[in-house]
């Protein structure tokens, strides 16, 4: 007999009923995995610095991207229990296909997966290096971060010797913080801005962050340290520049 | 020789351990500017050391090289008595090498160790139910949190290759015993004799870090860090043993014809996990050592006001820690890759796509291990490398996820508690894979490192996929290793109660990971409160589900229904020897001419395709 | 039927033995038994006039003095210590003045931001001179509290340090007749716990000194509800 073409191939496959009920199982589950997305950036409040932005449109992305991609799994399962199933406990009769594998699916398969990854990669390796223009910046207003068994403490370097265990920063301005500790491992997490480093002994680590919302938010430490870990968290306070300087001169500071 | 069993182990264990104790606290020196923390330190490891290798003498497992060194070898009838032959239920109870054995003593150990992880786990929960709990002190919340961190991550690595690798793989394969059955026994009686060692941590002061012993806060720990760093060094051992024994089973003792496109999956999956184990595990046992050494000799590995680095730790153990996450899944996913096409008849979709995603995964899982140190400050710049070849492992990973749904596609789907275990073990591990795709991207890490969520995420991938896997490999291999099918109409309502209390635990988890709170807390803010709540709730819901699958498997084998030889209709050849399994497993070693995935036939639409059939196509068509 | 009964046994007598776990966990987890401060009369503070509330506390440099919980009841009564408890209760909406009495020795603080006093109402006093600081090279302990994680009503912060004693009033047995005593003050709100611990690394033979008794409630840790 004569080869059909791929093109009558696809479209008697596409006439089978069951591919036709996977399909729509495929949308629905799509639909509903994607309804997560907002769910999660509600979870996480409003994001309260550029990174925290980054993180939550990245979240965002990255479930939308996932959503068909789990809808179809989820379709198939779905689909399989409800019309490839034999009931009862007993052997099922008759057998399912024969089929050992199917070339084009698993080529399919691999490039689209290979697509995602490469698109995944794109995008976070753009987010990194937005992060990391900043590291020129000459504005970023440095502070010192010390952790220790179990309290923070930030030392304002550029404005005198004040030293506090709260954190004020003014709004839309660049930080940078030189974090270490002064004994076990920390990590020092400005929650609602999306920022992380661990405070290690004996070395500085740094990390970048523009605070955009004003008010308070938490910081905690993300790393076990011992007996009072879940104890050891302060707040930020994200004010204004006049009340930023406010604060600063009443702690014996200088502008 | 024929004297030794588990109690003259224990008891001579005793003795060693006491007379090590008595000794090295007469004869340990303190240097002046020491204290006694350290001194302890030193005497609780030498009588630990002292209580291994005491057990291991007394239960017998020397004597094979004791006797040859005496040149009284062991004779035909020693060998067959060491692999206890007629010897009723007291070979389990002494150093046996009879895979079969060796197996069913693996799979209880497994059980013992999980009923305790899980009890811990109970206790854990009842904290978190409330912000400001008074249940436990912090002292013994971060104990129970490492302990049950430790008992599960070595329950989780056993569980698998220990009851199934051992039990069926041989037989699978054809092959009589495995290549060292003496190792085998060894493998599992070092596991037996750190049992006691770790559970003895909280009663020493405790371990005020997680499961991951970060140092330099390993170093701080009470005396309790020292039973940790034994236990480790003995598992290491035992693994890298039976990680020998896998492996020169499986590639030199298949049976005639059992080329590697005829081996089963399952062999595949076991192996290629015992083979990331085996150059991932010494890294581990390299950081307890090094940490051992600072604790008790002043070393400075880890402590960077002399010279060393907490980074140096994190990345020993993160060598080890990535491909043991793979070494804990492999071989669960490979177990269900094995039942499904028995349980949707019909053949495994696209069998070199499995083998290669097994390869993948195995390969890359060696080069991924700083993405558990992108916060660490240790090496920024790595961070997008590491996020290349994480984002990277999501293939091959995919391609399982393929032969899956490939092989249940147009399949007769038979939902006995096996298949369960694949439907649910694509539910939980597509939940936690996609999530671990989230946490690979380096910004989104930095938010979500440290949370409730990686803690989340990692008990969908490692609970939700391969403990799940493993309880679908208990109910399949059940009749063959017990001789009685596992009953069903307890046992299912059991499963889906534990999938069930699983997923609300652990999406409650999901839930305040994304709302900022930290791991490893005895107290959180109220704003956490729901979500631990529920997640409390769950963890009762998965403690009742797992009784009863523990009451399902208690009362199987002991007056369940008799299995007849292959219950599912398998083609493997495990299922072609009589239940129970005859000491040599085969009278005539069998010659195998075709792969075991001979399942299915033609159904409606096999006609239709007949008129899209190329006239190249093979004899096994492709059908879609 | 008789298959359900034989789960919920089963399930019941678990559930019996992991209850009993539970209840030896929490027996461990005790903490020192409730040390309540006295109330005597009221005060004006800068947030009006309120009720003086007053604790005495000492630390020890074992854990043997006869009044220190942890003198009868302790497996570590070499650990340096606070007495006579570490759980502390004092009523809400109150002024609460604690007095320090300090038997111990000392070095130097590995992070001197703890050589300050912070966070206190008023002044700070030793040994009957108001201060704000101490030399870091001389400090004995600190008392340093801050809310529970729970806590959401309170951000108070208090660190004070305790000078040690000098090195030649460290008799080569017993406690030192030359103690030092500290007094400060601050103000609670509304009912909610907070946590306390020392700041300086005592915990001899441990790196960074921050283990055994600094890593211990009972010893160099405790907490402070206001009810």
């Amino acid at each position: 007999m004569s080869p059909v073409s791929v093109s009558t191939r696809i479209r008697h496959f596409t006439k089978r009923t069951y591919v036709r009920h996977v399909f729509l199982l495929w949308v629905f589950f799509t639909i509903i995995v994607g309804l997560f997305a907002p769910l999660q950036s509600k979870l996480m409040g409003p994001a309260a610095s550029t990174q925290m932005e980054v993180v939550q449109e990245t979240m965002t992305l990255f479930t939308y991207m996932a959503a068909p991609v789990a809808g179809l799994i989820f379709a198939v399962v779905a689909y399989s229990l409800l019309a490839w199933r034999s009931k009862g406990f007993v052997a099922p009769e008759y057998e399912g296909t024969s089929s050992r594998g199917n070339g084009p699916t698993t080529v399919a398969w691999m490039l689209v997966s290979s697509l995602l990854c490469v698109v995944l990669l794109i995008w976070g390796l753009a987010e990194m290096a937005d992060g990391q223009t900043a590291r020129g910046d000459e504005r970023a207003r440095i502070i010192n971060v010390t952790g220790n068994q179990w309290v923070w403490n930030f030392d304002y370097i550029e404005n005198g010797s004040v030293r506090s265990q709260e954190l004020y920063l003014p709004v839309n301005e660049p930080v940078l913080f030189h974090v270490t500790s002064v004994d076990v491992n920390h990590s020092f997490w400005i929650v609602q801005m999306g920022v992380k480093v661990d405070a290690n002994a004996g070395v500085v680590t740094d990390m970048r962050v523009t605070p955009t919302l004003i008010g308070d938010f938490d910081i905690r430490c993300a790393e076990l340290c011992g007996l009072n870990h879940s104890a050891m968290f302060t707040k930020v306070h994200v004010v204004s520049q006049g009340d930023y300087l406010a604060w600063i001169l009443k702690n014996g500071g200088h502008q | 020789m024929r004297k030794l069993n588990v109690w003259t182990g224990i008891v001579f264990g005793v003795i060693v351990a006491v007379a090590a104790h008595y000794l090295a606290k007469r004869y340990i020196p303190m240097g002046a500017d020491e204290t006694g923390t350290v001194l302890m330190d030193r005497v609780v490891i030498t009588t630990m050391f002292g209580w291994t290798l005491g057990f291991m003498v007394g239960v017998g497992a020397f004597v094979g090289p004791y006797r040859w060194m005496m040149n009284r070898d062991l004779d035909h009838d020693d060998q067959m008595w060491l692999a206890g032959k007629d010897a009723g239920m007291a070979r389990y109870f002494r150093f046996t090498t009879d895979h079969k054995v060796v197996g069913i003593q693996y799979l209880v150990m497994t059980m013992v160790l999980f009923a305790v992880g899980g009890t811990m786990a109970m206790m854990i929960r009842t904290q978190l139910m409330h912000a400001d709990s008074t249940f436990l002190n912090n002292t013994w919340y971060n104990t129970l949190v490492g302990m049950h961190g430790i008992i599960m991550i070595i329950a989780t690595i056993i569980m698998v290759s220990g009851p199934f690798g051992n039990f069926v793989l041989p037989i699978m394969i054809g092959a009589r015993d495995m290549a060292f059955p003496r190792l085998n026994a060894l493998s599992f009686w070092l596991i037996f004799a750190a049992v006691p060692v770790l559970l003895s941590a909280p009663f020493l002061g405790g371990i005020s870090t997680g499961w991951t012993a970060y140092a330099p806060l390993s170093t701080q720990a009470p005396a309790g860090m020292d039973a940790y760093i034994v236990t480790i060094i003995v598992f290491a051992i035992s693994s890298a043993v039976a990680g020998a024994n896998i492996t020169t089973t499986a590639v030199t003792m298949r049976a005639r014809g059992m080329t590697w496109n005829r081996t089963p999956i399952f062999v595949f999956g076991t192996v290629a996990s015992v083979g990331v184990a085996i150059p991932a595990f010494p890294m581990f046992m390299a950081s307890q050592i090094f940490s051992g050494l600072d604790r008790t000799q002043g070393a400075a590995f880890y402590d960077a006001a002399n010279g060393g680095s907490g980074w140096l730790y994190a990345n020993l153990f993160w060598l080890m820690g990535h491909p043991e996450v793979y070494v804990i899944l492999l071989p669960a996913l490979a177990a269900l890759l094995e039942l499904t096409p028995v349980f949707s008849r019909s053949p495994l979709f696209s069998f070199n796509s499995a083998v290669g995603g097994i390869a993948g995964i195995t390969g890359l899982s060696m080069l991924v291990w700083a993405h558990h140190m992108y916060a660490s400050g240790w090496a920024p710049d790595l961070n997008g490398p590491f996020m290349l070849t994480t984002e990277l492992i999501s293939i091959p990973t995919g391609m399982l996820f393929l032969v899956f749904i490939g092989t249940i596609w147009r399949g007769r789907v038979w939902g006995r508690l096996p298949m369960l275990a694949v439907y649910a073990m694509l539910f939980n591990f597509l939940i936690g894979g996609l999530t671990g795709i989230y946490m690979s991207d380096v910004p989104v890490d930095y938010a979500l490192h440290g949370s409730m969520y990686i803690t989340a995420h990692f008990h969908y991938t490692l609970m939700g996929g391969a403990l799940t896997g493993m309880i679908g490999a208990t109910a399949y291999w059940f009749p063959k290793m017990t001789g009685r099918m596992l009953n069903e109409k307890i046992g299912i309502p059991a499963f889906v109660i534990m999938q069930v209390g699983f997923n609300v635990t652990f999406m409650g988890m999901f839930l305040v990971g994304l709302q900022g709170q930290q791991r490893r807390v005895a107290h959180y803010d109220k704003l956490f409160e729901n979500g631990n709540f529920i997640s409390t709730m769950g963890a009762y819901t998965i403690g009742f589900g797992a009784l009863m699958l523990l009451y399902t498997v208690i009362t199987s084998w002991r007056r369940g229904e008799v299995a007849s030889d292959n219950p599912w209709g398998a083609k493997t050849l495990e299922w072609m020897v009589p239940t129970p399994v005859p000491l040599e497993n085969f009278e005539v070693p069998p010659v195998v001419t075709s792969d075991p995935y001979g399942f299915g036939g033609p159904d409606a639409y096999d006609l239709e395709y007949e008129a899209d059939r190329r006239p190249s196509d093979d004899l096994e068509t492709e059908r879609v | 039927m008789k298959r359900i009964l034989g789960i919920l046994s089963f399930v019941g007598c678990a559930a019996l033995f992991i209850g009993l776990v539970a209840m030896y966990l929490f027996a461990q987890s005790t903490p020192a038994p409730v040390l309540a401060a006295q109330v005597d009369g009221v005060v004006t503070t800068s947030q009006g006039v309120l009720p003086h509330a007053f604790l005495e506390l000492n630390t020890y440099p074992d854990g043997e003095a006869p009044e220190n919980f942890n003198s009868d009841h302790s497996p570590h009564s070499d650990w340096v210590s606070y007495g006579p408890s570490t759980t502390l209760q004092v009523p809400a909406h109150s002024l609460v003045t604690i007095q320090i009495t300090n038997y111990d020795g000392g070095e130097v603080l590995n992070n001197d931001f703890f050589a300050s006093v912070r966070g206190v109402e008023g002044q700070a006093i030793m040994n009957g001179q108001p201060f704000t600081s101490i030399s870091p090279e001389h400090v004995g302990h600190t008392f340093t509290l801050r809310p529970a994680p729970a806590n959401t009503t309170s951000d108070l912060f208090v660190s004070v340090p305790l000078q040690a004693v000098a090195e030649e009033d460290m008799p080569e047995s017993g406690y030192t007749t030359k103690p030092n005593v500290v007094t400060f003050s601050f103000v609670v709100g509304e009912p909610g716990e907070f946590f306390w611990n020392c700041e300086y690394p005592c915990g001899d033979g441990t790196y960074a000194k921050f283990g055994s008794a600094m890593s211990a409630m009972r010893y160099m840790a405790g907490t402070l509800t206001v009810v």
